[in-house]
């Protein structure tokens, strides 16, 4: 079993700022690199360039009204950069299989000593 | 499945007793999860995990355990940075508890810490299970160990 991981995707959303911009997105419906310098506490010109970051994955599409960009969370794609947490889920699922196979033998070469140290 | 949580549950036919010091003791650890593991078993035991094949770079991580309840509970954190105190924020952590159930045990596992940690950590996760994530790697340690054991070491 292999964990494919999509590297950009992970990296979009692994920055603490960008997480908590889509936040806000997600909460407001929608924003412009202005509306959400106001909640945060990086420039304009900072959210702007995370905004790029967040578009480029897909995380974000823009539409041109008025004067600026307004920008949405596209669904799902965040759903499949949750999806992937689920691969943690199934590198979990190994590793208890694991337990369950080393402590099921210990148990067994446990009650196998038992049995047979009766008959020393 | 809660947004940044993973929850498994299993049931194991060994004893609550056995089942604790597999999830618990670096020496059973190194068998499922990390290639090297050294830290003490009890509240506080702070030590490390690696990765990888030492001759090419392992990579070490931070383990801390919380709660060592035998043969109830074991918890730690992971993935905080070396020097750093482990706290919710800048680490994840695996909780285990453990009833018995029948003649066996019931395992809960649980992993928290994805959501405030950042994705970062579950990328690296990630990739840290991939190293173990095989059996063509396991199997061949498992049936070694077995052996170990059925010799009565």
């Amino acid at each position: 079993m292999s964990v494919v991981v999509d590297d950009d995707l992970w990296s979009a959303v692994g920055d603490p700022t960008r997480r908590r911009m889509l936040d806000l997105l997600l909460s407001q419906g929608s924003g412009t690199a202005t509306s959400l310098s106001e909640h945060l506490p990086v420039t304009r010109q900072a959210v702007a360039k995370h905004l790029v970051v967040l578009d480029r994955v897909g995380l974000v599409h823009a539409t041109i009204a008025g004067r600026e960009k307004h920008f949405r969370v596209d669904q799902s794609q965040l759903a499949r950069a949750v999806a992937q947490l689920a691969d943690v889920g199934a590198a979990w699922d190994s590793r208890l299989r694991r337990i369950k196979r080393i402590a099921e033998t210990i148990q067994l070469a446990k009650d196998t000593n038992y049995e047979t140290g009766n008959k020393h | 499945m809660e947004f940044g949580t993973i929850e498994r549950e299993i049931h194991i036919d060994a004893s609550p007793e056995v089942v604790f010091d597999v999830v618990s003791r670096p020496e059973h650890l190194r068998e499922w999860w990390p290639d090297e593991a050294e830290f003490r078993a009890e509240p506080g035991g702070a030590g490390r995990i690696g990765f990888g094949d030492p001759a090419q770079g392992r990579t070490w991580v931070q383990v801390v355990v919380v709660d060592a309840v035998p043969p109830r509970l074991f918890s730690f954190r992971w993935t905080h940075e070396e020097g750093e105190s482990a706290a919710a924020g800048n680490s994840l952590l695996v909780v285990f508890e453990l009833e018995p159930a029948g003649t066996g045990t019931r395992l809960r596992m649980t992993e928290s810490g994805f959501r405030e940690r950042g994705w970062d950590e579950a990328k690296v996760a990630a990739e840290y299970a991939e190293h173990a994530a095989s059996w063509e790697f396991y199997l061949p340690r498992l049936s070694a160990y077995a052996a170990r054991l059925g010799a009565g070491a």
